[in-house]
């Protein structure tokens, strides 16, 4: 086993107004699961994440741009109809599938409702 | 048969500092409960919130036996035939196209475009209220005024018709007080106007949720007005009773505390959102009245055995989720007896979670925010001015009257 599949994925939760907090996910574990399990504000999760309420929506830091799957035909779907206008980097973060060793850097939009 | 102390479950209404203690004991002592339901037989309660959260997103769990009639509701009363009608007791794949097809319609993104209008129509109604003066009648007056008007937006349909709504409404969730004949004859009533409604739609659409459905049936010919018939109906009474209930009930927590009121005065904008969750999760709770234990959402049914929080749940065994409980589960929240406006994580299940979370939560949550923030924006010295009404000839035992002066 390499260093890096023991290594645990880190997100960084960027508030709106610029305060950042990490944590710890698990392997296979969203980006959203993450923040709910957590109780990191501002990110809501409604849906559990099937793609149904956009209230997870995220700004992706463009340097990890090319470590997810592209926006589906459904993300993009609901990113249209996000609270928050959405952006080029904009995700829902529920697609967002944590693997070993990897962080991730996210903002979170002013609001998801 | 012994029962450990404090632990009972289900258990009669008491003080609401006691109930949320007594969820505290059986929360810790065990995650869900099996309970016979005065209909439909057996069902497992659960009362902790990861445990509930665990269900809800878990696809194993169904309600296709509830739609079809195979099984029956598990409630505490006969669960409405329509109601079995609705996306609310579909499972994907139909699920995911009906709701697919609402959820623009009602998109965080529309929303927030229609709480503009939402905060002028409540100034409109508090215009009214402050012109006639005296003791105000809030229930009528406002808290179902304010959704009725913005559900009526949504739907297309002329508010001038928010009488007939209420009367279809509360007929459509009778429990008491209505013979079978007159619910009956409530329920062609609207079915028929919404059919007219949405053949009106069809020749003429407008920029509203009828018509998206109207024609979403000509892009996709497996949409029927059978189909669209009973979204409109679950909109029509999700749409404006539990929201009423939920405005209703905040201001009665708000005027039943000085410390969180004259907090919520002092920063209605800033606090509105955080003030509909704790509302939500604990606000029938801070307003006084007695909590019992043993409610529930509308069940599932586990299609395999599956093991949740260390309880099997077998095959065929109905569940559901008590959000008293999950809501008030001190693993989840903090201090959970507390009624605190400013709660920075709170996460209640009264709207729900996964799959079947409530469609319409954005415009519940808006209303009940820009509900909450006018009322007390304008008029920062309302106090009660006697005993809110409940009915208990619904299913939902909604408020009927608050009345209030200032």
């Amino acid at each position: 086993m390499t260093k890096e599949d023991t290594t645990v994925p880190k997100v960084f939760y960027t508030q709106p107004d610029g305060t950042e907090r990490v944590v710890e996910a698990e392997v296979g574990d969203s980006v959203m699961q993450t923040a709910v399990r957590n109780g990191v504000p501002g990110i809501l999760g409604q849906c559990g994440g099937s793609l149904s309420c956009a209230t997870c929506h995220v700004f992706l830091d463009e340097r990890h741009a090319d470590d997810f799957a592209p926006v589906g035909e459904d993300e993009d779907d609901m990113l249209d109809v996000a609270a928050t206008d959405r952006e080029d980097n904009s995700r829902l973060s529920c697609r967002l599938v944590l693997a070993a060793g990897q962080e991730v850097r996210v903002t979170i939009p002013e609001t998801q409702l | 048969m012994t029962t450990t102390p404090g632990t009972e479950y289900p258990f009669a209404p008491v003080p609401p500092t006691e109930a949320v203690k007594h969820l505290g004991r059986i929360i810790a002592d065990r995650p869900m409960t099996k309970m016979t339901m005065p209909y439909g037989g057996d069902v497992w309660l659960v009362h902790r919130n990861a445990a509930a959260r665990e269900i809800l997103s878990d696809r194993r769990f169904v309600r296709e036996p509830f739609r079809t009639g195979e099984r029956v509701v598990p409630f505490f009363v006969p669960f409405p035939d329509f109601l079995r009608g609705t996306l609310q007791f579909e499972d994907p794949p139909q699920h995911t196209k009906l709701r697919k097809l609402v959820q623009k319609a009602i998109s965080p993104k529309r929303v927030r475009e229609m709480r503009d209008s939402a905060v002028a129509f409540a100034n409109e109604l508090i215009d009214g209220m402050i012109d006639r003066g005296g003791v105000r009648d809030l229930v009528p007056e406002y808290s179902l005024s304010l959704p009725i008007e913005m559900l009526s937006n949504l739907l297309g349909v002329p508010s001038s018709d928010r009488e007939k709504f209420e009367r279809w409404s509360s007929s459509t969730l009778a429990v008491a007080g209505k013979s079978e004949a007159e619910v009956a004859a409530d329920m062609a009533e609207l079915a028929a106007y919404m059919t007219d409604l949405i053949a009106e739609r069809r020749e003429e659409p407008r920029d509203d949720l009828l018509s998206a459905l109207a024609h979403a049936r000509d892009r996709d010919e497996t949409l029927t007005d059978a189909e669209i018939l009973p979204i409109a109906f679950i909109l029509i009474v999700g749409g404006f009773d539990n929201t009423a209930t939920f405005l209703s009930t905040g201001v009665l927590a708000l005027l039943s505390d000085d410390e969180q009121r004259a907090r919520f005065t002092a920063d209605p904008d800033g606090l509105a959102a955080t003030t509909a969750e704790e509302v939500l999760r604990h606000g029938g709770f801070a307003t006084g009245r007695p909590a019992g234990g043993g409610g529930g959402l509308v069940p599932f049914v586990a299609t395999e055995d599956v093991v949740v929080d260390g309880q099997l749940i077998a095959k065929g065994d109905a569940v559901s989720i008590d959000p008293s409980a999950a809501g008030h589960d001190p693993a989840a929240v903090t201090d959970p007896a507390r009624f605190d406006i400013a709660r920075p994580d709170n996460p209640h299940l009264t709207l729900s979670h996964g799959l079947h979370h409530c469609l319409g939560a954005p415009l519940a949550r808006m209303e009940l925010q820009v509900g909450l923030a006018e009322l007390f924006k304008r008029i920062p010295e309302l106090r009660l001015a006697g005993e809110p009404v409940f009915s208990r000839d619904v299913l939902t035992q909604p408020m009927t009257s608050l009345p209030v002066t200032w």
